[in-house]
């Protein structure tokens, strides 16, 4: 069964989650995030994931260990780095008979290493593992121009002296601009931001809307770092011990003042500004996850278990669905997987890419027309509890290197849900979303433990 | 048809060497004042066992936006067939000055996959003429076939306009045709164009016509600036409509205001799904995004 091409919900079980051991959350480690020409400047994807790696090694005391597997990923890399996650692992204080693999989903790669690896986990693969990203706008790959790049290959493959020269005559002076990564997206030139500013439009979002929650999360990450929420969490790096983009002065009023940058050539009114859409972004973060059995044997904490995930794609490229919507079809069909409901969700942690991105997946749950026609269900996926939203802050306030968003996400959820413990008699229970370029969405649940 | 004549050419005549030509005669006609006739000349050229260059379907799939497959995008064998078009417009009985024609509108038909290793059979002809507001209009016909088999599997129809041109005995439309205001669309994609993009469409195409090549070129010929290729622009509204196209399709394009380069042009593809679901046509139309003017609009359809 099918509507429009997505799948409707709960018409398959999970696999026989009894005869699967449990996937824990330990704990995680990120540093701060920078704003792009701060103070990471010069540090490389490499540098800094390897900065939040020795942070979570001195946390947990993996000095020497060897852990089962460490997964991460940078959606701006430069092709040198093709081993990336190895490198750094090499350059930790891991065992160096650690491996290592790379993974990249646009901004959905930091959470999908941690179900890939939870998945191994509880296969019993392997019994320990660290999922991690990162992402550097400043220190970003730049490349040669197609031209000089053909004559660049060409070159190497000319035996002779004579064709090599003849080659190189084919270099003009246009050839010598660089080509500099955008975040526009490859199949359709229009920029995420103005992706966004059609859907913002589409679901009729209000500027004020926007302004409030870019407010909110500026608010509740400054409360829960003065509440001293990330003093395990977060290792200082190259003089920053908060996130660089966080502004705890700022109101909705000063929100309002600031000029509309995404959507000015549409027909609606243009309301995404620089205050409620998320910086470019340097920073990394990585997720300690292992099988009870290891966090009990290196008597290590049991945050949260990874209870499961889903992903979800949208065909954006004609505007038949917005580019950022993919999660609003992946999370119903997460929960009917699991016979829930958005009530029975404690903590929502959805990604602020841009303050119009959650709000138009709150939206498009709340209305009933779409619920049915689109996502297959009998009315109005419902409504979320905004006082369950992002309450520790989220991307518009820390910022959002891509690959790094995911694991700063699941490690603060994490450490919510234990310290919640039970609601009504069950464990807490967090739901994460994460939207990413190409129209693809990530989501997961989990649970206190 | 019957009374065409078949003239069997040895190989693809050059365009370059055909621009030149047009460029002498428009000379020769602004000096001695005679024109060609006011008859269309009734000849099919024909060329045998075409093939198309690997390396150069690759360079025209990439700057177009096609993944560089085997089969070659309806684009291309527009380019593949047009010196053939222009060498029947380049005849001395062609009443029409080549020069500074207006593309209006291009049909294709594209009835099946066409491999790039083929051998093809290309033949093209002029008919209809056919007054216009504002001058005279005629249709090149373009046909592909494997070599020598009689299944039609490409056919483009390309309507051109010489401007100011009004030829004794061909009417031109009473009433001219009123156009519904264009009302902007949200855009699905926006094309970023640089000042060499009509260099680019000419190095893959072979099309050098001096309209597209530069500033000064273009100026030579009465442009304030280079404009791109119409084919350009239509090749890569095809590109994005994507695979769900098919293998077959009818690809129609019309012409609004050109595309000064450099430039920033707006697109919206519009999906018609079909009984079932299945996919009907995709209609699409691009714009300026600053002025709001309509650049070109037309559909990929399924065929019947």
């Amino acid at each position: 069964m099918s509507v429009d091409g997505q799948s409707v919900p709960g018409t398959h079980e999970p696999a026989a989650a009894t005869q699967l051991r449990k996937a824990v959350v330990v704990g995680g480690n990120r540093i701060p995030f920078a704003r792009a020409g701060g103070a990471y400047t010069k540090s490389s994807n490499q540098d800094m994931l390897t900065a939040a790696l020795d942070g979570l090694i001195a946390r947990f005391g993996l000095q020497e260990e060897r852990i089962g597997e460490v997964a991460a990923g940078a959606v701006l890399k430069h092709s040198r780095d093709f081993n990336l996650t190895r490198e750094a692992v090499l350059g930790s204080a891991l065992a160096a008979e650690t491996p290592a693999y790379d993974l990249q989903q646009a901004c959905a790669t930091g959470l999908e290493t941690v179900l890939g690896l939870a998945n191994k986990i509880k296969l019993g693969q392997i019994d320990s593992a660290i999922a991690g990203g990162v992402d550097s706008a400043s220190d970003a790959p730049i490349a040669v121009s197609e031209g000089l790049r053909e004559v660049l290959l060409d070159l190497n493959r000319a035996k002779t002296v004579s064709r090599k020269l003849q080659v190189l005559s084919r270099l003009r002076p246009k050839d010598l601009a660089p080509d500099a990564p955008n975040t526009g997206e490859p199949r359709t030139g229009l920029s995420m931001g103005e992706h966004q500013a059609l859907t913002t439009a589409q679901w009729k979002i209000t500027r004020e809307a926007q302004d409030e929650l870019a407010f909110n999360s500026h608010r509740n990450l400054a409360a829960a770092y003065d509440a001293g929420f990330f003093d395990d969490l977060l290792t200082p790096y190259r003089g920053l011990s908060r996130d660089a983009n966080l502004r705890p002065d700022t109101s909705p009023e000063k929100l309002a003042t600031l000029k509309p940058v995404f959507g000015k050539n549409l027909g609606a009114e243009a309301t995404m500004t620089a205050g409620n859409s998320t910086p470019l972004t340097d920073g990394a973060s990585t997720v300690l996850l292992a099988s009870e059995e290891w966090a009990d044997a290196h008597d290590l904490p049991k945050l949260a278990t990874v209870v499961d995930g889903e992903a979800a794609a949208v065909d954006f490229v004609h505007g038949k669905d917005g580019l950022l919507m993919a999660p609003v079809f992946a999370v119903p069909r997460l929960l009917a997987r699991h016979n829930l409901t958005l009530g029975d969700i404690d903590f929502f942690e959805i990604h602020e890419a841009f303050a119009g991105t959650v709000l138009s997946t709150l939206a498009a749950w709340e209305d009933e027309e779409f619920c049915r026609t689109r996502l297959g269900l009998d009315g109005a996926l419902g409504s979320v509890d905004r006082s369950k939203l992002n309450v520790n802050g989220s991307s518009l306030a820390a910022g959002h290197p891509f690959a790094a968003t995911g694991g700063r996400i699941v490690a603060s959820l994490a450490k919510m849900l234990h310290a919640r413990g039970q609601v009504n008699g069950r464990p807490a229970r967090g739901l994460v979303s994460i939207c990413a370029a190409g129209g693809q969405g990530v989501v997961a649940i989990l649970e206190a433990l | 048809m019957s009374d065409f004549q078949t003239v069997i050419l040895g190989e693809m005549p050059a365009l370059s060497k055909l621009y030149v030509n047009a460029a002498a005669a428009a000379a020769r006609r602004r000096v001695l004042g005679t024109h060609g006739g006011t008859e269309l000349p009734a000849y099919t050229h024909e060329v045998r066992g075409v093939r198309a260059d690997v390396a150069n379907l690759t360079a025209y799939q990439h700057l177009i936006g096609e993944t560089a497959g085997d089969v070659l995008p309806a684009g291309f064998i527009h380019a593949l067939a047009f010196p053939l078009a222009m060498s029947v417009m380049s005849r001395d009985d062609f009443p029409l000055p080549l020069l500074g024609m207006i593309h209006l509108t291009n049909k294709v038909v594209q009835s099946g996959p066409i491999l790039f290793t083929e051998a093809l059979d290309i033949r093209a002809r002029v008919e209809n003429l056919r007054g216009h507001r504002t001058g005279t209009q005629l249709d090149v016909v373009a046909e592909v076939r494997t070599a020598g088999r009689e299944a039609l599997l490409w056919r483009g129809i390309s309507t051109y306009l010489a401007k100011g041109v009004f030829l004794p005995g061909i009417d031109k439309p009473s009433a001219p045709v009123t156009q519904p205001p264009f009302s902007v669309p949200d855009p699905t994609a926006l094309w970023q164009l640089g000042v060499d993009t009509g260099r680019a469409y000419a190095a893959v195409s072979g099309d050098f016509n001096p309209i597209h090549l530069s500033v000064l070129t273009a100026k030579a010929l009465g442009m304030r600036r280079s404009l791109a290729h119409g084919m350009y622009l239509a090749s890569r509204a095809l590109a994005d409509v994507g695979a769900v196209k098919g293998d077959s399709f009818s690809w129609e394009v019309a012409f609004d205001a050109p595309v000064f380069l450099p430039a920033r042009v707006a697109l919206d593809i519009n999906t018609v799904q079909g009984d079932g679901g299945a996919w009907a046509r995709s209609a699409y139309v691009a714009w300026n995004p600053l002025s709001g003017r309509r650049h070109f609009s037309g559909t990929v359809a399924a065929l019947d």
